[in-house]
């Protein structure tokens, strides 16, 4: 949708837009709930939002019917012998369905229905820790709280919350989020043909690495923009980084090609980088070495 | 360091664990040798270590949300409970669930109030006027409640049915066999319907308690104007026979979930110095083990009903085992892991109680 928009009416509005406002709208909007673990470190997991969870339901809800279906045709078949005793094993079943389907699944799989696995989420205590059997009965207990009005109290519930918890999972401490398959990611682009910039061109002003991977990972992605959007996306960093190096250059190049402009920056500065600490990353890997013989 | 040389040197170790976290959930991960999980988890410092450099040094949106997810299954891994088993299971029946009991008993006395007393009440009043039964029970119902406990009920045990069945062998045993058979049903709808109830009455606890105590309300009056309208009936022996034994579980039972509900209502209502959410999470764990140990006693009393209770033994026997059976769940849960202490303990002592140990319920001297 976004790259439909032609350049013409986006760049002068997007280009004065205050960078702030960007950051604060982000922290707003996050559906990413942060936990620092025993080693100090904040990771942070995505939370499921109520469609999701939805779809998992429905997903949930058929698979439990079709297991009523399944036990009725056995049953079926057993009746044919013990009438009294299919129609017990048919109400056990039935029970087990009812309160243990979900208690089981996320009590012993590690927080997965089968629905829940189909759609990628996982139910995890809040601490960021793996659900164990009494929340997981707890949350699933209180799912018949939850349900009342067609689960209305709970989708209530989950608007309410800032990480979407229904009464079960507020009441058991867990959150449900959104699995996301480990994925390593691209390297980073090396750009062959293009020229650093020149020296005398620019002031001393460096660009912070978070500019630099931003560059990096624009380039990565831009095939998925169409030609004049990334243009006008690439134009905002590359007018406010020529302002900032003092860039006395071809100033064409920063209006009509930014990509380019960008592409050389990001040249310049991680070549720099890369030939001063040449001596130190080789100390590092030597290290590292060691360290890997120690192991094993 | 630089981007590239630092992705180029730490790439082989995250794939080393990455291939770590895939194997691990085939295999169990308490059965790696020693070396092996000491090596793992210092490879999730090394990557957390990774993690946090990466993101003070701003390398990129993908590189961190990657060795995020890593670092996260790593501990998900890591710090995960270890897996249950039997002997949990029996610990927390003989010692967790009845401490946790007693130490929340305040509630459970409260829930019998909320339950037993309407039941007298309602009991009460419709012995003595039984045509009020009817604005409580459905006449459907109340028929049914005649066919069962009237004269021609299968729950009849008097001399003329039995020497019906010593007529001929063949049919008696037929008739044994399709008893059992129906018997099964019978528990199957016990277990379904009962523990049904008595899960929800603690799940609603949830909404401040207003849920438990409408539950506990309704199914006291219910049962005590069915009661004494089958009484009033002039089936009050065959009823009382048939209620007594698994009453002892069932009745219990229903208060105990239902004071776990009201537990979860109080932590919402009296936080104390706790948030409200805080105070939720805190008391529902102990809420739910409660209401737990309410379900299994629930199957009990859903297999005594389906196969003791309506069995053709003399109805003595049957005041007997069931004040017997009253007696059992009193002790149990009054007096059941008290002395299981969690330090050890003293050698003497351990040896002395040792031959209690091997029972369900322990005295509170022996």
């Amino acid at each position: 949708m976004i790259s439909t928009i032609t350049s013409d009416e986006t760049v002068p509005t997007s280009a004065n837009f205050p960078q702030q406002n960007f950051t604060a709208q982000r922290e707003v909007l996050s559906l990413e709930m942060k936990i620092e673990t025993p080693e100090n470190v904040v990771l942070t997991y995505q939370l499921a939002g109520p469609a999701q969870r939805y779809i998992a339901y429905m997903i949930d809800l058929a698979i439990r019917l079709a297991i009523l279906f399944g036990a009725m045709m056995v049953i079926n078949m057993i009746g044919i012998v013990l009438p009294g005793t299919a129609i017990g094993i048919f109400l056990v079943i039935m029970f087990l369905n009812t309160w243990g389907y979900y208690t089981i699944s996320e009590g012993f799989f590690k927080g997965q229905s089968i629905g829940k696995h189909i759609c990628g989420l996982r139910v995890i205590r809040d601490g960021g820790y793996p659900i164990t059997f009494w929340p997981a009965l707890l949350r699933n207990l209180a799912r018949s709280a939850d349900a009342i009005i067609f689960y209305g109290i709970g989708i209530t519930s989950m608007l309410l919350t800032r990480r979407f918890q229904r009464l079960g999972d507020l009441v058991a401490g867990t959150v449900v989020i959104q699995e996301r398959s480990l994925k390593l990611p691209r390297k980073p682009v090396i750009l062959k043909k293009i020229q650093p910039l020149n020296k005398n061109d620019i002031g001393s002003f460096v660009p912070r690495d978070e500019v630099l991977s931003l560059i990096d990972e624009f380039m990565g992605r831009r095939h998925v923009l169409t030609y004049e959007r990334g243009h006008a996306l690439a134009g905002i960093l590359a007018k406010s980084l020529a302002e900032r190096l003092k860039y006395s250059g071809d100033s064409q190049k920063v209006e009509q090609y930014p990509m380019a402009f960008l592409a050389s920056v990001y040249q310049t500065f991680s070549l720099s980088n890369h030939q001063e600490e040449d001596e130190f990353t080789v100390s590092n890997q030597s290290r590292i070495r060691n360290r890997e013989v120690s192991l094993g | 360091m630089d981007k590239h040389k630092f992705i180029q040197q730490r790439q082989p170790h995250w794939k080393q664990f990455e291939e770590f976290l895939m194997s691990i959930r085939r295999e169990s991960f308490t059965k790696l040798p020693a070396e092996e999980i000491s090596k793992y988890s210092q490879l999730l410092r090394e990557v957390s270590n990774d993690l946090a450099t990466i993101r003070s040094r701003g390398w990129g949106h993908d590189l961190t949300s990657y060795l995020n997810d890593l670092v996260a299954r790593g501990h998900n891994l890591f710090y995960g409970a270890p897996p249950a088993n039997l002997a949990g299971v029996f610990h927390y029946l003989a010692v967790g669930f009845p401490r946790l009991f007693r130490a929340n008993i305040g509630y459970f006395l409260t829930a019998c109030l909320l339950f037993f007393l309407p039941l007298g009440i309602s009991w009460y009043v419709v012995q003595n006027n039984p045509s009020l039964a009817t604005r409580i029970i459905p006449e459907e119902m109340m028929a049914n409640f005649d066919l069962m406990y009237g004269e021609e009920s299968p729950l009849n045990n008097e001399e003329e049915k039995t020497t019906d069945r010593t007529d001929e062998k063949d049919s008696f045993l037929s008739e044994e066999s399709t008893f059992g058979d129906q018997r099964a049903s019978m528990a199957g709808f016990y277990i379904n319907h009962n523990v049904g109830i008595a899960l929800q009455c603690f799940a609603l606890g949830i909404l401040l308690g207003v849920g438990t105590i409408y539950t506990l309300l309704f199914n006291g009056i219910f049962l005590g104007a069915v009661s004494g309208y089958i009484v009033s009936q002039g089936n009050g022996e065959r009823f009382l026979s048939f209620v007594i034994s698994h009453g002892s579980f069932e009745l219990t039972a229903i208060a105990v979930a239902g004071g776990a509900g009201l537990i979860l209502g109080d932590a919402l209502i009296h936080p104390g110095q706790r948030t409200r959410f805080q105070s939720l999470q805190v008391r529902g764990l102990e809420a739910v083990q409660i209401a737990g140990g309410a379900a299994v006693m629930l199957v009990v009393a859903a297999l005594i009903e389906a196969f003791w209770s309506p069995s053709g033994i003399s109805n003595l026997v049957k005041y007997v085992v069931g004040s017997g059976l009253w007696i059992i769940v009193f002790i149990y849960l009054g007096f059941a892991g008290r002395q299981a202490d969690i330090t050890p303990l003293p050698v003497k002592k351990r040896e002395r109680s040792k031959s209690s140990e091997v029972g369900f319920n322990r005295g509170p001297h022996s």
